[in-house]
């Protein structure tokens, strides 16, 4: 009798415990922003090996407190050179796709982004090989590889974090993860490294990114974030203990 | 806020760690040469069978031999002159002496960034011309030479 109690309890009790949850409910303003990101590890790079300048920004605006679409764009110079051979290639990139906060709106406050981006990216490149040695048994052939323009395209995954530093300033890295879809200059002349991808040696290139980025605040909305219910007891008598139910969330 | 700063710093600075991690150098681990791969048959029983000696040199490179008097070859490996389009070799199997000409076209392939390029080759059809002393007959199996392990002529014998 007692458990048959029980189970007509407990729905009344969870029925309460949402209407009380509706009164808890309390909204929190989050600023919607344009940011303007600069990378910040390339020049450095290029400070210490004048064979590699890559120069990239992005511009992103704040479609709600979770999503942001993003704009991207970039310039590479590269050079490399090793014993058998010479590489070059010049070139510059657009990236396009969207932001994914993973943080909640009250942990984030609009300051902190944790979370990934999903891009497309398109790459305008010259490339050329102005020598390179091959040597086996007949001898030591010598050739090179006219400049050639082609266009490579190619998605990424980038997860990564951001953090505010100073008012409406932020700093923060991002792992880019890519996979190539196409370079245009057929299997056997892949480009060594394209603007934009990196090493197009492989299917799926890596990086590590670092940005320093401008926030400009265009707009707040209000976000209505749900508070933890006060604990309600329930005894169910079957064991003769007192139990604890937690707050029911919806 | 001012709580917020060493989580921030940590943040940030774990981002330079992982880039310091990325920073390692590679090698270059992958076959960067391209040999025209030669499968030896009795043409008796028309089974994949070793010479009991074979010798193999290019033109004017008798000091040079790729095998000489080798037992147990069943797949020889004939590099290509890339800086020309044909090669002549000279095969010598079980004592008998024959020669083999090759025609074909080159071009060159990426390795990878840290292997550099190679050059593969393409044998021109119904090109392949050689003496039949020990030499029954060749059939070309692939004629697209590469650095994979894919057997491009047959040698009867």
């Amino acid at each position: 009798m007692r458990r048959t109690y029980a189970y007509f309890i407990s729905p009344l009790l969870i029925l309460f415990s949402s209407l009380v949850q509706v009164h808890a409910q309390d909204t929190i303003p989050i600023p919607l922003k344009i940011k303007v990101g600069l990378e910040v590890s390339g020049p450095a790079i290029y400070f210490s090996d004048k064979n590699i300048l890559n120069a990239e920004g992005y511009i992103s605006a704040d479609i709600n407190e979770k999503v942001s679409a993003v704009l991207g764009a970039g310039y590479l110079n590269y050079k490399y050179s090793q014993y058998n051979y010479e590489y070059l290639n010049k070139g510059m990139f657009v990236r396009t796709g969207v932001d994914f906060n993973l943080l909640k709106p009250d942990k984030s406050l609009g300051k902190y982004w944790a979370g990934i981006g999903l891009r497309y990216g398109l790459s305008l490149f010259t490339s050329e090989v102005p020598s390179f040695q091959k040597e086996n048994y007949w001898g030591t052939t010598s050739s090179s590889i006219a400049k050639k323009t082609n266009w490579g395209h190619f998605v990424e995954v980038s997860p990564g974090v951001r953090v505010e530093v100073f008012k409406n300033f932020s700093m923060g890295w991002t792992i880019s993860l890519r996979m190539l879809l196409y370079t245009g200059t057929g299997k056997d002349l892949r480009p060594i490294y394209f603007p934009g991808f990196g090493n197009g040696g492989k299917t799926v290139s890596k990086s590590l990114n670092y940005f320093i980025v401008w926030n400009i605040p265009y707009k707040k909305i209000n976000i209505i974030i749900k508070k933890e219910v006060p604990e309600v007891t329930e005894d169910t008598g079957t064991t003769g203990n007192r139990q604890q139910a937690t707050g029911i969330r919806p | 806020m001012r709580k917020f700063i060493p989580r921030n710093l940590t943040i940030i600075l774990s981002g330079l760690i992982l880039f310091l991690l990325s920073c390692t150098p590679e090698s270059c681990f992958e076959e960067t040469e391209s040999f025209l791969k030669a499968t030896l048959y009795l043409n008796e029983t028309g089974i994949l069978r070793a010479p009991d000696s074979l010798t193999v040199y290019g033109l004017n490179m008798e000091t040079n031999k790729l095998y000489d008097k080798t037992k147990k070859i069943q797949i020889a490996l004939l590099p290509l002159n890339a800086s020309t389009t044909n090669c002549l070799y000279i095969i010598r199997i079980n004592g008998i002496t024959d020669t083999l000409v090759l025609n074909y076209s080159s071009y060159p392939h990426l390795v990878s960034k840290e292997c550099g390029y190679t050059f593969y080759h393409k044998l021109i059809s119904d090109s392949i011309t050689y003496t039949t002393n020990a030499i029954d007959s060749i059939y070309i199996r692939k004629n697209t030479i590469t650095t994979f392990n894919e057997e491009n002529i047959r040698i009867f014998y």
